[in-house]
């Protein structure tokens, strides 16, 4: 019957360099938090411009060149 | 699960090729998020929209899952894992979080986009639209912190590694143990 204990290293510490990753990350996304409720980034992210307003508009329509935006077949009048 | 040297190896090429493509469509988008915010010619401001989310929707997000799905299968099916190293599990998050953004983004150069393709739409639109550099910029930094982790591999074990190497190490001890006593 094996030892357990023979085979039982000690807990590894967390290493140095995940600790400052830790912190600079910390750091990073305060930075971002304060400077939305500040308000420099207020207007941060894709809401900024699909908020309340798709984009869309009525003037984005297929021009003209027929229903539904398409060109006539080759020889076949414009305006019939 | 485990894969053969040769296999792994094949692997490996495939993510790291994916990878640095991910990289070089950033760089190549940045290009065009310069021109998007610092230039005055109409024209330009509608050709580098329409190209960015070209790049974006057909190049980077593609990129950047094909990129997630071989980084995570290759850390499964070898020693690293992939909640046992902490470099592989910054890489993971960081990967993660910078595919999310990018999806919120894309939606947000589509919207250029769609302006871009307005010929409605007059160039002091188009110009009051601005970039997207802060985020194509942070994410070119967030994918250089990935790609000096991947390849210096810090040390550092997390909890659950440890506990799993011991675990390999007791079954190991078991099994020197039997042979020794046949």
């Amino acid at each position: 019957m094996a030892d357990p204990s023979r085979t039982t290293d000690p807990k590894p510490p967390m290493p140095r360099w995940v600790k400052v990753f830790g912190i600079i990350a910390i750091v990073v996304m305060l930075f971002f938090l304060v400077t939305r409720i500040v308000g420099g980034g207020g207007q941060h992210g894709p809401g900024r411009h699909t908020g309340g307003n798709s984009g869309v508009t009525e003037e984005q329509a297929p021009p003209s060149g027929g229903p539904g935006g398409h060109t006539p077949p080759e020889g076949a009048p414009a305006y019939p | 699960m485990t894969m053969t040297p040769r296999v792994r190896k094949f692997a490996l090429t495939v993510h790291v090729t994916l990878s640095i493509g991910w990289m070089g469509a950033i760089a190549g988008y940045i290009a065009l998020d310069v021109a998007a915010v610092t230039s005055q010619s109409t024209q330009t401001l509608r050709v580098a929209y329409l190209a960015m989310e070209l790049i974006a929707r057909y190049v980077i997000v593609p990129l950047a899952f094909a990129s997630l799905f071989t980084g995570l299968v290759i850390s499964l099916a070898t020693k690293w894992g992939l909640f046992r190293h902490y470099w592989v599990l910054i890489s993971l998050l960081l990967t993660v979080i910078a595919t999310v953004v990018l999806l919120a983004e894309t939606q947000t150069i589509s919207y250029f986009a769609d302006v871009a393709a307005d010929p409605t739409r007059s160039g002091e639109d188009l110009r009051a639209l601005g970039g997207t550099l802060v985020h194509s910029v942070g994410g070119t930094v967030v994918l250089l912190v990935i790609l000096v982790l991947n390849v210096y591999k810090p040390q550092g074990m997390t909890r659950y590694g440890w506990r799993k190497q011991q675990e390999q190490r007791r079954k190991q001890q078991e099994q020197r143990d039997v042979m020794l006593q046949l």
